[in-house]
């Protein structure tokens, strides 16, 4: 049997006061005690401490410790699932149909619509010129032939009489 | 050695099954472990409530972690390292003084003792509340490091390698740890011998 040194023997006996050495070496280290009044004097004071340890005694847990963490997982799981729901890739395989039919039908909108602003205004914008520029030039055509008229009546026995 | 073993294959199966979306075995690993978790942390900050609190956190944590785990230590070296960062992280900001029962106050919560005859006179547990505060303040007064490493060995029964690497320290430095945290204990809590 190998000779115990003190100075390098606290680990051994943090072991043995903690009942982990295996048998062999707690009959080496006993026998070692018996003759080694500082190591004896170590484990003494280090079984005081155990055994104050092992008395210190926890409450039990709270009967709602459980409820209270599965509350909080299906929480978070609810959060991440509200924030994540797009972005996963199942969802997104269940809902492409959906989306598509979506996006046919807004870009067949957004076409008819603009269709529709191209082609009604601009027959209506001809008609309404029509509309308005053919009384006006009427009444400039009238009004023009009038003082046309006028002109020649003023002009006419004047230039005669002096041709005379 | 082979029963560890078996019990280390076993909860890192049953995480590897957490991981799966099984959830039957996240509450086996909870059933298993909640109690030991909750007692790590009040030793640690000295307060059930703040204890269970720390304790919700630490469970969280495992659930949302459980799609990146993977076995390469210990289930409970793993547990005990988020237990341990949650309850270092709590002392440094101090939250467990917000409801940190006076230390001079016999909590409510512990259970009664019972001696030999089951029959504790008033004087026999005056005078084991009295140890029992004293253990306490002297594990309280230790550094925080030097308290987990000594409630990891002592209580959890964990070898030097698994509370260093639930500490991120090496083994050696648990082993000083460890040594100068006994050294304190048994200077202090000389007197009960």
């Amino acid at each position: 049997m190998s000779r115990i040194d003190c100075g390098e023997n606290a680990d051994l006996l943090l072991k043995f006061v903690a009942g982990r050495l295996d048998s062999e070496a707690q009959v080496r280290l006993n026998r070692h005690l018996e003759i080694c009044p500082a190591c004896r004097e170590f484990a003494g004071g280090q079984k005081t401490v155990w055994d104050s340890l092992d008395a210190w005694e926890m409450a039990p847990v709270s009967p709602d410790f459980d409820r209270r963490l599965y509350a909080r997982i299906q929480g978070e799981v609810s959060w991440w699932n509200r924030i994540l729901a797009p972005f996963r890739p199942p969802q997104i395989r269940k809902g492409w149909p959906i989306a598509a039919a979506a996006w046919l039908v807004l870009v067949a909108g957004i076409v008819v619509v603009d269709r529709s602003i191209m082609v009604r205004p601009a027959p209506r914008k001809t008609s309404i010129q029509v509309e308005s520029l053919r009384p006006d030039q009427a009444q400039n055509a009238i009004e023009d032939m009038e003082m046309l008229q006028e002109i020649n009546g003023l002009v006419g026995p004047a230039s005669a009489a002096s041709k005379m | 050695m082979g029963g560890a073993t078996a019990a280390l294959d076993y909860d890192a199966e049953l995480m590897l099954r957490v991981r799966g979306g099984d959830r039957m075995s996240f509450a086996a690993l909870l059933d298993k472990h909640r109690s030991s978790v909750v007692h790590f942390l009040c030793r640690m900050v000295g307060n059930q409530a703040v204890a269970e609190e720390l304790a919700q956190e630490v469970f969280l944590r495992v659930y949302r972690s459980r799609g990146s785990y993977a076995p390469t230590a210990r289930f409970t070296t793993w547990l005990f390292r988020i237990a341990t960062h949650t309850a270092l992280n709590a002392l440094r900001d101090g939250k467990h003084e917000r409801a940190n029962e006076s230390l001079d106050a016999v909590s409510p919560d512990l259970p009664a003792r019972q001696i030999s005859d089951g029959r504790p006179s008033v004087e026999q547990s005056m005078v084991h509340r009295v140890r029992l505060e004293e253990v306490r303040r002297a594990v309280a007064a230790l550094p925080a490091k030097q308290r987990a490493a000594v409630l990891m060995h002592k209580y959890e029964e964990m070898e030097y390698s698994h509370i260093a690497s639930s500490l991120g320290c090496s083994e050696s430095a648990v082993k000083s740890l460890l040594f100068r945290a006994y050294e304190t204990l048994r200077a202090r809590l000389a007197y009960m011998a």
